[in-house]
């Protein structure tokens, strides 16, 4: 069976994910400059692939995996890995992070997590992300990062780990509960 | 009943019974030791509020996260892809296999095709990787070429895409090319004076020599300036007679040149047509004349017979 080609078909898959992978990508690459190229490039090349897809494929996961496998290669090739992690760095000096005291700061609280999820591995960074704020299974993720739906979720609560870790080590005012 | 399970033991539990995702046994051993243990409790609780606020990045904004920038380029992006993806066909003809191709804006090439991997090198040329075989949509296309080559009709109203031409000047050879009546030819220097390059002949042959598309832009009917037919698409000097003879240019089965003096004579910008004998229409050069092989074609371009040598009541012989 061959896709229909016609504009409309991707058009609609267009409005209804990019929007998504963009933040994806945001949280991926840790950059939005990079995210608007990269979430681009994640169209283009599923509007390239899209006729050979199986027509009960699972449109949403396919992109998440294009655009992980064009962040990894992205930083792979750019070293920008370190980079992040100055600017992240950078960030910290600015505004210390603590375990927040109430709903009124969990916006300032998300900043934080944000903070600390860039600091993260990239296979740790992105099941996170696709994890926890996308909701992808474990089976998708798995696809997406090339490993197995158990491995993409040991990367889940790695991430986890060290995130709860570092909000420990950042709270100026830690008091014993 | 078992042992209350270590902190070693939970430990690496906490993490998936806070996130909702621990089996039954797991949870169960998680609750009991957290029951006599402060400390894993302390921990259970932190990983319960790092879920609560890691639902929160669901909702939260993203400073500097917008996409409507990057949305906006993708679509432009993906419209011109869209328009340059290419769609092709094989098929028979009176004039042998032709390859027919397509994008959205316009039919853009035609080639004579000896084998299916002559035909993919050409379409490699085209469009990369992203040709796609489509009979059924260039289907209309290829009727009205057959209609065309079996004489049923004397003009394609095919739209067309010129993107795959090599060069401005090409296209403006190819838009001269285009204007030529069926029925008529010109010479190359024709051409070349019609584009305003009188001295580019080589350059024009050469641009008619890469004609992406052939028939439709008929590139059969420029000759050299001795009437002699010289080449079309490759060594097919036969399918360039075989396309002059169906349009009504005189040419002799063995001649490959075309004999003026037996076709009648155009002068653009003029409103008349003549016999090649009026005036001193035998001394100019072939490159400020175009020629009709017939009365009928040339009438059919709205050209009057020359009121002088009067060619509707001295026709030439047929």
């Amino acid at each position: 069976m061959v896709r229909d080609m016609t504009g409309d078909a991707f058009e609609a898959i267009v409005a209804a994910h990019h929007a998504e992978i963009h933040r994806y990508l945001v949280r991926a690459t840790s950059r939005p400059g990079d995210a608007d190229d990269l979430s681009q490039e994640t169209f283009v090349r599923a509007y390239k692939a899209y006729r050979a897809l199986p027509p009960d494929a699972n449109v949403r996961a396919w992109l998440f995996a294009i655009a992980t496998n064009l962040s990894r290669n992205h930083f792979r090739a750019e070293g920008r890995r370190r980079q992040a992690m100055a600017v992240m760095a950078g960030g910290f000096t600015e505004q210390s992070a603590s375990w927040p005291e109430g709903e009124a700061i969990a916006n300032q609280a998300s900043v934080r997590i944000d903070h600390l999820v860039a600091s993260l591995p990239f296979k740790q960074r992105a099941a996170f992300t696709m994890r926890k704020v996308h909701e992808l299974d474990y089976d998708a993720i798995g696809q997406s990062l090339e490993c197995s739906a158990e491995s993409a979720r040991a990367h889940v609560f790695q991430a986890l780990r060290k995130i709860r870790q570092g909000l420990d080590d950042l709270d100026v005012v830690h008091t014993e509960r | 009943m078992n042992a209350i399970p270590t902190c070693r033991e939970v430990e690496p539990d906490l993490v998936a019974v806070a996130a909702g995702e621990a089996g039954a046994a797991a949870t169960q051993g998680v609750e009991r030791h957290v029951a006599i243990c402060r400390s894993c409790r302390d921990e259970l609780g932190r990983y319960r509020v790092l879920e609560g606020m890691v639902s929160d990045l669901r909702r939260a904004p993203m400073p500097g996260a917008d996409p409507t920038l990057a949305r906006a380029e993708l679509e432009a992006r993906l419209a011109d892809i869209r328009s340059r993806m290419i769609t092709y066909g094989i098929y028979s003809s009176p004039l042998g296999r032709i390859l027919i191709a397509r994008s959205e804006l316009g039919v853009s090439m035609v080639r004579y095709v000896d084998s299916d991997t002559s035909a993919k090198s050409h379409l490699k040329r085209l469009a990369g990787d992203e040709a796609v075989e489509d009979e059924a949509a260039i289907e209309p296309v290829y009727r009205e070429l057959l209609d065309y080559l079996n004489a049923r009709e004397t003009r394609l109203s095919w739209s067309l895409d010129l993107r795959w031409a090599g060069s401005d000047f090409q296209r403006r050879v190819l838009a001269v090319t285009a204007q030529l009546p069926y029925g008529a030819v010109a010479s190359y220097g024709g051409i070349a004076k019609r584009i305003g390059a009188p001295g580019s002949v080589r350059a024009v042959a050469q641009a008619l020599r890469h004609n992406p598309l052939p028939i439709v832009i008929p590139c059969h009917r420029v000759i050299g300036s001795t009437g002699a037919l010289t080449g079309y698409a490759g060594t097919r000097i036969g399918l360039k007679k075989q396309l002059l003879s169906l349009e009504g240019v005189p040419v002799g089965a063995h001649a490959s040149r075309i004999d003026r003096n037996s076709m009648y004579v155009w002068i653009s910008p003029d409103k008349e047509y003549c016999v090649p004998s009026c005036g001193s229409l035998s001394e100019m050069s072939l490159a400020q004349l175009t020629l009709f092989g017939s009365r009928e074609h040339a009438e059919a371009v709205g050209l009057s017979p020359c009121s002088s040598c009067r060619p509707d009541l001295h026709p030439l012989p047929a």
